[in-house]
């Protein structure tokens, strides 16, 4: 028998077509069959509508009735019983759930359908195959969501139907080997931001680490069994920023960036304090300062008792200046302003026909012989006037605060001067002393004090002398301005040194011209035997020419260092009479 | 009053022994293997079934009404059932059906085993309404025409596999 709605072709009995009042075309089919599947006792099932006969029935072309019943294997002993609610009105499916209750005890059903039209029945179209327990779909009744902790706490309840018996639960009908499986989206996206299987109806996951909406579904499942199961309704929350913005999380936040803050304040303190005042900030060093260079440990400067009455006249300022703060070989001054590192001075202009070694009156000229920065006793050697002469050469800007002393005269070359810088010193003839006055000559032996012999220092300035001779090219000492009239005349220095014979060596001029050698630190004075004889009684002062004690030899002219580095300032010269 | 606490006591101890003693015996079979073969198969064995009214197993509700005590010997019987007579009735000529039988039966056999294990350790007892049970299933295979009966009894083969899985739960499915 056919189901109602189905024809017979034309053209051939055997080809069968179906069409259902409210299907929107038709459908070939083959016999036996329509189309759409009916769906009896809840399940998907394909329907054969062959007749109990074999024979098709004729097909009319109103609407039918449709007439369900089922019929059970179980208890029911194979009866079929009737679906009163799904046979008054034509419908395509039907819920059997209320007469299939028993089914978990082990039963299973058949589903059959019949087409009624007033008095007419078709026959029954029955289930191809008995539905059982193992193909009841699982459910979840509902599915509750907590966020807690940073995580969202799932609770999954089962399925609880109203018309369920009593006793015919979820958990007693399938007690064992629970499985869920869950499904986590992030709207609006379809796909699943993950998914995972839980073998409880409690889980838990860790809040996504994005804000926005996300969906949960839960599907259920019985390892055991072959059941298969149907997504829950989807359950979803929010994530918002403000849940991770936390009294607790915002407090921390706050008293780190304090302490940042504090730290980098400290850090810029300390770095600005670290700026030296403008006023201790020392100037840039100069290439080369014999004055102040530092003092060589291993020679040790032997003292020798110095005449005091050559120092009578010298003022007690200088006398008792603070000699000991230079660094020099032992000229020191409380007065910067007497001091230079300029190795110029002038001699004093006791004795004009001395050679005019010292000139006096004449103004002191800053910028070549003292220098603020000079740490000396004060004294201050200006180059000497050369007059332009064959082979005569100046020796300025040489840095040297020793005494340069040279011979000027015609014909006279450099290597016959008294040169100035790193302690080295021009030779001075002897025979170009000879032919001339001896006053006249001046001064020309190089004097060179040992270091830490303070008491050798007499002056705390510069001390400016007339030259006894006009001769520029004498060496002159001469007074700074503001030590000039405190200034008593310069004694005969005892201190100075007695020149060698010609036959001791002289360091290379070349070697020490800028620069200073140390293979001549230990060159004596006593070796410069070109520069003359460099005893006091050659030299003439201006003024009371005290009497130099002149050391023996071993005493204060012993003790003249050969470092030339070291040079001294001639706080006074005396003459010697 | 407590004699009768100590006899509850003891009835109680050995029924559970007896119940975890049959549970032993199943522990290491997957029932989930078979129930998926033969839900492959189920449509087409059951399709053939022209005998709606008429059913093997389920009669009187014969296995409905086991008790725990009778599971191992019931078990048992019907395993027997099925390899002796069901699955050598059956004459099957479609290729993939017919794996899936075979593939069934596998499974019956190595049930059996175990479960002759248990009785050679006097832990599978049948008793008197087992054997009641086994006779109806015989007697109602019996009425039917061979091919019809061994077509029916592999139709009910989801009714056989959901009773052994609702006893003999508590074995894992592994």
């Amino acid at each position: 028998m056919r189901d109602a709605g189905c024809r017979r072709r034309a053209r051939s009995r055997r080809a069968w077509s179906c069409r259902w009042p409210r299907c929107s075309a038709w459908a070939a089919g083959s016999q036996g069959q329509c189309c759409p599947a009916l769906h009896p006792c809840g399940s998907k099932q394909s329907f054969s509508t062959t007749s109990s006969t074999g024979r098709p029935s004729r097909i009319r072309r109103k609407a039918p009735a449709m007439k369900w019943s089922c019929g059970g294997t179980g208890a029911g002993g194979g009866l079929w019983r009737p679906v009163s609610s799904c046979s008054q009105t034509p419908v395509l499916s039907c819920d059997l759930t209320m007469v299939t209750l028993d089914l978990y005890d082990l039963k299973g059903y058949h589903a059959r359908v019949q087409a009624v039209d007033r008095g007419r029945r078709s026959d029954w179209t029955v289930t191809q195959t008995r539905f059982s327990i193992d193909d009841v779909s699982l459910t979840v009744g509902s599915v509750e969501l907590e966020i807690r902790d940073g995580f969202v706490l799932g609770k999954i309840q089962p399925p609880r139907p109203k018309a369920a018996p009593a006793g015919h639960t979820y958990e007693r009908i399938f007690p064992q080997f629970h499985e869920y499986e869950v499904s986590i989206r992030k709207v609006p996206a379809r796909h699943e931001f993950t998914n995972k299987k839980v073998n409880h109806e409690n889980f838990s996951f860790p809040i996504p680490g994005e804000f926005g909406e996300f969906c949960v579904r839960v599907k259920p499942a019985v390892t055991s069994r072959t059941n298969k199961g149907v997504w829950s309704e989807e359950v979803c929350f929010l994530l918002a920023a403000k849940q991770y913005f936390t009294g607790t999380n915002l407090t921390i936040s706050f008293a780190l960036v304090l302490l940042l803050c504090g730290a980098l304040a400290l850090r810029l303190y300390l770095h600005r304090r670290q700026k030296l005042p403008a006023v201790l900030v020392f100037g840039k060093p100069h290439p080369f300062s014999p004055v102040g260079q530092l003092p060589r440990p291993e020679t040790r400067d032997t003292l020798h008792a110095v005449d005091e009455q050559a120092f009578a006249k010298v003022s007690p300022e200088l006398r008792n200046s603070e000699l000991h703060g230079s660094t020099d070989s032992g000229f020191g001054s409380a007065k910067p302003s007497l001091q230079t590192e300029e190795p110029q001075f002038l001699l004093p202009d006791a004795l004009p026909q001395a050679g005019g070694t010292l000139r006096k009156g004449d103004p002191p000229d800053p910028e070549s012989s003292c220098s603020s920065a000079s740490t000396d006793s004060g004294i201050c050697l200006q180059e000497p006037r050369w007059v332009p002469q064959a082979g005569g050469q100046e020796h300025g800007g040489q840095e040297d605060s020793g005494i340069g002393l040279a011979h000027h005269s015609e014909g006279r070359t450099e290597d016959e001067l008294c040169g100035s810088g790193g302690g080295h010193v021009g030779p001075l003839e002897p025979e170009a002393a000879e032919g001339e006055d001896p006053a006249a000559v001046g001064f020309q032996g190089y004097l060179k004090q040992t270091r830490g012999t303070e008491e050798q220092a007499v002056t705390a300035g510069c001390l400016e002398e007339e030259a006894s001779s006009a001769d520029a090219s004498v060496p002159q000492l001469r007074m700074c301005p503001d030590a000039q009239e405190a200034w008593p005349p310069p004694a005969v220095d005892k201190g100075y040194l007695k020149q060698d014979p010609p036959e001791a060596t002289l360091a290379p001029l070349g070697a020490l011209a800028g620069q200073w050698n140390p293979a001549a630190e230990e060159w004596s004075l006593l070796g410069v035997t070109s520069c003359g004889d460099l005893g006091t009684a050659e030299w003439s002062f201006a003024r009371d020419p005290a009497p130099l004690g002149v050391a023996a030899p071993g005493g204060l002219l012993g003790s003249f260092d050969a470092d030339l580095v070291t040079l001294p300032l001639i706080s006074s010269l005396h003459a010697s009479e | 009053m407590k004699a009768s606490l100590w006899l509850l006591g003891t009835v109680f101890l050995l029924s559970s022994a007896h119940t975890l003693g049959l549970r032993r015996c199943l522990i290491a079979m997957d029932m989930r293997h078979v129930g998926e073969s033969f839900q492959q198969i189920k449509g087409a064995i059951q399709a053939q079934d022209t005998f709606q009214n008429v059913t093997i197993l389920s009669a009187s509700g014969t296995l409905h009404s086991i008790k725990p005590l009778d599971v191992c010997c019931v078990t048992k019987n019907l395993l027997a059932f099925y390899m002796n007579r069901v699955f050598k009735d059956h004459q099957e000529l479609n290729p993939q059906i017919l794996r899936k039988i075979s593939s069934i039966a596998n499974s019956f056999l190595y049930m059996q085993k175990v479960l002759q294990q248990c009785q050679e350790q006097r832990l599978c007892h049948c008793g008197e309404e087992a054997a009641n049970a086994t006779r109806i299933v015989h007697d109602n295979y019996n009425q039917l025409e061979v091919r019809s009966a061994a077509l029916k009894s592999l139709g009910e083969l989801d009714v056989f596999l959901a009773w052994i899985d609702r006893n003999h739960q508590g074995t894992p499915a592994s």
